[in-house]
C-alpha cells in the first residue's frame, strides 16, 4: 500500500511532511538550540541568527519551544487514533463473527459512546484517572471510535457475504484465515483513511486543549500553547502565531492528504493502478532489445 | 453438430457414447435421501426443498435440471453444509454429513473431497489474490507448503488450457472464460471425488462454453464425480450420464440423459426439452408448450 500511495505525488508530499513531524518528535528537544524553558532578558525579539523564529514574551526561543512542544503534539494524536483503531475495529471486524448477542451488545455500545456528552465523559475519566493529556487523549480516542467501529464493520459485512468467503469457507478456510486473508486486505484502506484523518483531528484536539491550557502545564511547550501565548502580544509580534499555526495547519493538511491518497489507490482503483504498472513494464519489457547468447 | 447452449430435441442427434445408461453400483460419492431444506423461521418459514433423493456414482455426470427458485442451488449449498437439513440425510463419500459440527465440516472441507465451482468467477475468485493465490488457497489450507502448493497449480493450468503467465494476474485482468476455468482449476487442486458447479457456463460466450465444458468431459474420464447444476437443459444434455429435473423443491424425474431427453414423462420435464432453443425451433411446438404450462399451472 505505502508504494502504492508514493507513487501519487499527493501521498509523496503528505508523507514527507509526515516524516518531517515524527522526526521533529524524536529528535526535536535534541535539536532545540537553547533551552525551551530558559526565559531570557530579549523578550518579543523577532527573529534574528541567535533566535530564528524570535522570542516570545518571557524571552525564551520560540524555535526550541516549537521543537520541544513537537512529541506533545505527535503523541497525543498517535495516542487518540490508536485508542479508536483498537477500540473500534478489533470489535468492528469480530461483530460480523462472533454472533448475535456480541453483535448486539458492541451496537449498543456504540450507541451510547455517539450518545455522550463529551465534556461530561471528559470530566468523569480526568476525575477517575487524573489531569493530564494522556488522560485527555484517551477520552477523545474512546468517543472516536464508534467511527472506526462503524468502517470496520461495514468493510467486514461486504466482504463477509462475497461469494469468495464463501469459497475459501467451503475450501475449509476458519473465520482467523478469512480474516487474515481475505477481510483485512479489504478492510484496511478505509480504516486506513480515517486512521489518517483522525490523527490529523488529533492534532487539532491536542492543539486546542493545549492552547486551551488542558493538559500540559505551562511552562512546558507545546504547539498550541506557543499560539495562545503569542495571541496576547499580537501588537507587538503579529508575526508570532504563525510557525505554530502554519505547523500545525501542514501537519493536519498532510494527513488529509494522505488519507486522500490511501482512497485513491485502495479497491478497485488500486488494482487498476497495479494493472496500469504491470501494462507499462511489460510495454518498456517489449521495447529493450532482446538478449543475444548467454546461458537461457 | 449440436450446439453447446442448446438442448438437443427429442429427434435431434444421438448423445455421446460415452456416457453410460447403468450408473456404476459401486459406494455412491453422494447420497441424498429424503432431503427437506426450509428458509425462515416461525410464520416466514418456507420449505424450499422437499423430500429430495438422489445419489451420484463415482466418475458419474449427473445433471440437476430446473428453472430459478426451484431449489437448484439450495441443493448444492445442502451438500456442502452451508445450509441446515430439516430432514433426510446426505452422505458424502460414505459419511453421513447430515448433522455435522462446524469443526467436522471444516475437517471435511479441509480434505477437498467435495468442490464447488460457482456461477460468476468474477465474484469467487478474491480480486485482490493472484490467480497464483486463489489456486493455492485449498491446498495452503489443507497444510501444504506455500512452495508446493505452487508447483502443484502449475499442470492445473494446463489440464484447464490456461498459460502459466496468468498466475501472476488478478482475476479482472483475465477475461470471462479465463476466469472460469480459473474457477475450475481450483475445485481440482484438491483431486476432490466431487465437483458441483452452478451453472458453470451460463455467463460464458459460445467459444468458452465449449471449451469449459470439454474440460468437464475430459474430467470425467479421470473418475471424478460430476454435479453440473443448470436451468439450461443443451448445457446439461451434452455431458451428463444421468439428468434429475427440480420442479418448486421436488425432483419430479430422474433418469438417463437420453430418456429424459426423449421420453419426458413429467409435464415440467416436456415443457424444458420443447422449450430449449435450437437453430429450427418449430413454431408449431408453441401451441404444446402453451399446453403444458397452462397443466403446470393448475
Amino acid at each position: 500500500m505505502l508504494r502504492r500511495v508514493l507513487s501519487l505525488p499527493a501521498g509523496r508530499i503528505a508523507v514527507a511532511i509526515l516524516t518531517v513531524v515524527a522526526l521533529l518528535a524524536v529528535l526535536g528537544p535534541v535539536l532545540a538550540p537553547h533551552d525551551p524553558l530558559a526565559t531570557s532578558a530579549r523578550t518579543l525579539a523577532p527573529g534574528s541568527g541567535t533566535h530564528p523564529l524570535g522570542t516570545d514574551y518571557l524571552g525564551r526561543d520560540v524555535l526550541s519551544r516549537l521543537l520541544a512542544g513537537s512529541r506533545v503534539s505527535v503523541l497525543g494524536s498517535l495516542e487518540v487514533a490508536l485508542t479508536a483503531l483498537v477500540v473500534g475495529v478489533v470489535p468492528g471486524i469480530l461483530s460480523v463473527y462472533l454472533g448475535r448477542a456480541f453483535e448486539w451488545v458492541t451496537l449498543r455500545v456504540v450507541d451510547t459512546l455517539v450518545a455522550l456528552p463529551f465534556l461530561l465523559f471528559a470530566v468523569a475519566v480526568i476525575a477517575l484517572l487524573g489531569n493530564g493529556i494522556t488522560q485527555a487523549m484517551l477520552v477523545t480516542g474512546v468517543l472516536v471510535s464508534p467511527l472506526f467501529y462503524r468502517v470496520s464493520r461495514a468493510a467486514t459485512l461486504t466482504v463477509a457475504r462475497s461469494q469468495y468467503v464463501e469459497a475459501a469457507l467451503i475450501a475449509g478456510a476458519s473465520v482467523g484465515w478469512v480474516v487474515r486473508r481475505h477481510v483485512w486486505v479489504k478492510v484496511l484502506p478505509p480504516i486506513a483513511v480515517a486512521l489518517a484523518q483522525t490523527i490529523g483531528v488529533g492534532f487539532v484536539i491536542v492543539s486546542s486543549l493545549t492552547f486551551l491550557g488542558i493538559g500540559v502545564q505551562p511552562p512546558e511547550p507545546t504547539w498550541g500553547g506557543l499560539l495562545a501565548s503569542d495571541l496576547g502580544y499580537l501588537s507587538y509580534q503579529p508575526w508570532a502565531p504563525v510557525a505554530p499555526a502554519l505547523l500545525i495547519m501542514a501537519t493536519v493538511w498532510a494527513c488529509n492528504l494522505l488519507a486522500d491518497a490511501i482512497r485513491d489507490v485502495s479497491g478497485e482503483a488500486g488494482r487498476a493502478l497495479v494493472a496500469h504498472r504491470r501494462l507499462r513494464a511489460g510495454r518498456r519489457g517489449r521495447t529493450e532489445p532482446a538478449p543475444t547468447g548467454g546461458a537461457s | 453438430m449440436t450446439h453447446p447452449g442448446s438442448a438437443p430435441r427429442a429427434d435431434g442427434p444421438e448423445p455421446q457414447d460415452t456416457r453410460r445408461d447403468d450408473p456404476s453400483p459401486a459406494r455412491p460419492v453422494l447420497a441424498i435421501t429424503g432431503l427437506d431444506v426450509h428458509y425462515g423461521l416461525r410464520r416466514r418459514r418456507r420449505k424450499v426443498l422437499h423430500d429430495v433423493t438422489l445419489s451420484v456414482a463415482p466418475g458419474e455426470t449427473v445433471g440437476i435440471v430446473g428453472e430459478t427458485g426451484s431449489g437448484k442451488s439450495t441443493l448444492a449449498r445442502a451438500v456442502l453444509g452451508l445450509v441446515r437439513a430439516s430432514a433426510g440425510t446426505v452422505t458424502v463419500a460414505g459419511e453421513d454429513v447430515t448433522g455435522h459440527s462446524e469443526a467436522k465440516w471444516r475437517r471435511l472441507r479441509r480434505r477437498g473431497t467435495v468442490q464447488y465451482v460457482f456461477q460468476d468467477p468474477l465474484r469467487s475468485l478474491d480480486p485482490d489474490l493472484t490467480v497464483a493465490d486463489s489456486l493455492a488457497e485449498p491446498l495452503l489450507l489443507r497444510g501444504v507448503p506455500r512452495g508446493e502448493a505452487l508447483a502443484r497449480i502449475r499442470p492445473l493450468l494446463e489440464r484447464v488450457r490456461l498459460p502459466g503467465e496468468l498466475l501472476d494476474r488478478l482475476p479482472g485482468e483475465i477475461s470471462g472464460g479465463q476466469r472460469q476455468r480459473v474457477a475450475v482449476a481450483r475445485a481440482l487442486v484438491t483431486e476432490p471425488e466431487l465437483v458441483i458447479l452452478d451453472e458453470p457456463v451460463s455467463a460464458l460466450d459460445s467459444a468458452n462454453r465449449v471449451q469449459v465444458l470439454q474440460i468437464l468431459k475430459e474430467l470425467r474420464t479421470t473418475g471424478v464425480a460430476i454435479v453440473l447444476i443448470s436451468h439450461d437443459l443443451g448445457s446439461v444434455a451434452g455431458i451428463a450420464d444421468r439428468i434429475a429435473v427440480l420442479y418448486r423443491g421436488e425432483l419430479v424425474e430422474t433418469g438417463t440423459a437420453r430418456d429424459v431427453i426423449r421420453r419426458p414423462r413429467h409435464p415440467y420435464t416436456r415443457l424444458l426439452v420443447s422449450s430449449a432453443p435450437t437453430l429450427h425451433t418449430a413454431p408449431a411446438d408453441r401451441a404444446e408448450r402453451a399446453a403444458l404450462r397452462a397443466a403446470l399451472t393448475t
